[in-house]
């Protein structure tokens, strides 16, 4: 076990290294030089210049530059945005809180509901109910998120008036404790119903699809054949055994929604990383755009790590 | 081969589909009543308004047509960035299967190590620095989607380099090279090309998602653009923005349909519980 972990602290620090150097080549070989990019493509002053060209080490040769890129970026200093003329770092730590808000309640939600939807389906399987649910996961699979919430909004701001489309407070109105709290509920209905129903089809494949094979199984046939009570089987024998993959299906699953949240915000104007984003690349504002890049890399990279330990600990066959 | 067709029904439809997805590519100037890239004087008309089945937008072009030009888009980006995805990852994953030991150490774990990397926003990033035209595009979604269909070549080569007409062939003293494209690849193609096909329907997902942060090409039309559009007007001319996603799901349904079918008559076997 203490090596299975060692070696997957090992990847998953290979894999950040990567991250920084995927952007550090990115950097340079983008047209125009890496200068230009950091500070703007408009802006041109010689004191910036000098002071970047000092910072990055640019007279010095690129495996020198890269060891200074390195420095700073495990410093936490991400560079400086171009638009707003503050520290990337800074920028995105004040928008995480309420990207990692949306992140959780969708991830949570998406995987009892898929995961419950798709043990139904197990159980009663070719029937109607397994026949409605697969076809709703099949069909969902295939619907880019971002017109899903665009849906929910000419819905909602056209015919049912009763939920808030856009933002996360009533910004007409300063509400303050529970009332508050009440806002915000409501204002993540439609971002977080969104990312839920694009997230159902990954859970219910997994939980559809593991029950099956468990049920499959030998023993589970000679449980059967001891006359044991089918719900008592399920309960005790079929849950446990195939309830694990969803494990690594959260992790997927909350890789994803990192990336996949950006969308989602930007549609209901959420303000979380992706407004961040959205002005970011209608900017060229590259610094901020790289530093959340990383970021997100970087978190996926860890999140991963302690997924599959998790998985490790939990199922002993398991040992890459 | 017919038979296997008609008795599995997600390829079935799979392959009804993708037929008529490529007729659509092929016709497209004879079944848009219009040339989408011509402005007109019809502006925001509703559906079925002065001749427009689904409607115009604010320039005056015609939604449907625009939805039949698009998915030339959508076909030429998912097909493109696929053989790119797909050439890397096969010889990637071939190399490591057939050669083993330390190569297929070392390359497994670039392999696992590119598979957790959010690709999504590497495109992004990509595409915003080296300027949004729709070949950049294709060849972005190209280099960064190979890592699935590397693990899947090289299982394949690990298992086929045991079989007994790659060791005849060793044995007649063909070189590593040979083996490696004249045996492996060529019979382990299969499991990637149905990956393949899943990744044609991501591809396109990706090139939507790209066109509404603002990163699609401004010359071309992509339903990604469309909706892109269509945010704008919402409320008062929701036709834009809801039928290029409905062509957005349709497509992306046939290619899945396709894979899932590919897969089923691969390996017959596994179909269990996979058919959802």
């Amino acid at each position: 076990m203490k090596r299975y972990i060692g070696k997957r602290v090992l990847t998953g620090i290979i894999t950040i290294l990567i991250v920084f150097s995927i952007n550090f080549v990115i950097i340079n070989i983008a047209p125009g030089d890496p200068v230009k990019t950091l500070m703007g493509q408009e802006t041109d002053d010689p004191e910036l210049r000098a002071a970047l060209e000092e910072k990055y080490g640019l007279d010095e040769p690129l495996p020198v530059q890269y060891l200074t890129y390195l420095k700073n970026a495990l410093k936490g200093d991400l560079g400086i945005s171009i638009i707003y003329n503050r520290p990337v770092i800074k920028m995105i730590t004040e928008k995480l809180s309420a990207t990692i808000l949306l992140v959780l309640t969708s991830a949570i939600l998406s995987l009892l509901i898929g995961t419950i939807m798709g043990i139904i389906a197990a159980r009663k399987e070719d029937s109607i109910i397994d026949l409605i649910f697969s076809g709703f996961s099949y069909i969902l699979n295939s619907v880019p998120s971002f017109w899903l919430g665009l849906l929910f909004i000419i819905l909602f701001s056209t015919v049912l008036k009763i939920l808030p489309t856009y933002g996360m407070t009533n910004v007409r109105t300063s509400y303050t404790g529970l009332a508050y709290v009440w806002d915000v509920i409501k204002h993540m209905v439609l971002p977080v119903s969104t990312l839920v129903l694009i997230q159902i089809p990954l859970y219910f494949r997994i939980a559809k699809s593991s029950v099956l094979q468990v049920i499959n199984e030998d023993f589970i046939l000679t449980l059967r054949a001891t006359g044991m009570r089918e719900k008592k089987i399920f309960n005790k024998y079929v849950f446990k055994n195939a309830i694990l993959p969803t494990v690594t299906t959260f992790g997927i699953s909350l890789a994803y929604l990192i990336t996949g949240v950006v969308l989602i915000e930007i549609v209901f104007a959420w303000p979380g990383t992706g407004r961040l984003v959205l002005t970011a690349i209608n900017q060229r504002d590259y610094p901020t755009l790289m530093g959340i890049y990383l970021i997100m890399s970087v978190s996926i990279a860890v999140m991963m790590m302690i997924i599959d330990i998790l998985y490790a600990m939990l199922d002993p066959r398991i040992r890459y | 081969m017919i038979e296997t067709i008609l008795n599995d029904k997600q390829l079935f439809f799979g392959i009804l589909g993708i037929i008529f997805l490529l007729s659509v590519f092929a016709l497209a100037p004879v079944i848009a009543p219009q040339n989408p890239y011509n402005y007109g004087p019809d502006i925001l008309n509703g559906i079925g308004e002065n001749g427009h089945l689904l409607g115009t937008n604010k320039m005056g072009q015609d939604i449907f047509s625009m939805i039949i030009y698009g998915a030339r888009t959508s076909l030429q980006v998912a097909v493109i960035s696929a053989l790119i995805s797909g050439l890397i990852g096969i010889i990637i994953g071939g190399i490591a299967g057939f050669f083993g030991g330390i190569v297929d150490e070392i390359l497994s774990e670039i392999i696992n190590i590119f598979m957790m990397l959010p690709t999504f926003f590497l495109i992004l990033l990509i595409i915003s620095l080296f300027g949004n035209s729709i070949y950049n595009v294709m060849i972005v979604i190209g280099l960064t989607t190979w890592p699935r269909n590397a693990k899947l070549m090289r299982g394949e080569a690990l298992s086929l380099r045991e079989r007994t007409f790659v060791k005849a062939a060793t044995a007649m003293g063909e070189n590593k090279p040979q083996l490696l494209f004249k045996y492996i690849i060529p019979n382990g193609l299969f499991p990637v090309i149905a990956n393949t096909t899943v990744g044609m329907a991501n591809a396109i997902l990706t090139e939507a998602s790209l066109s509404f942060l603002g990163l699609g090409d401004p010359n071309i039309i992509s339903w990604g653009q469309m909706i892109y559009e269509g945010k704008s007007y919402l409320t008062s001319a929701w036709w834009i923005a809801f039928f290029a996603g409905i062509a957005i799901v349709i497509t992306v349904t046939i290619f899945y349909l396709l894979g899932d079918g590919l897969n089923h008559v691969m390996n017959p076997k596994h179909s269990v519980g996979k058919g959802v």
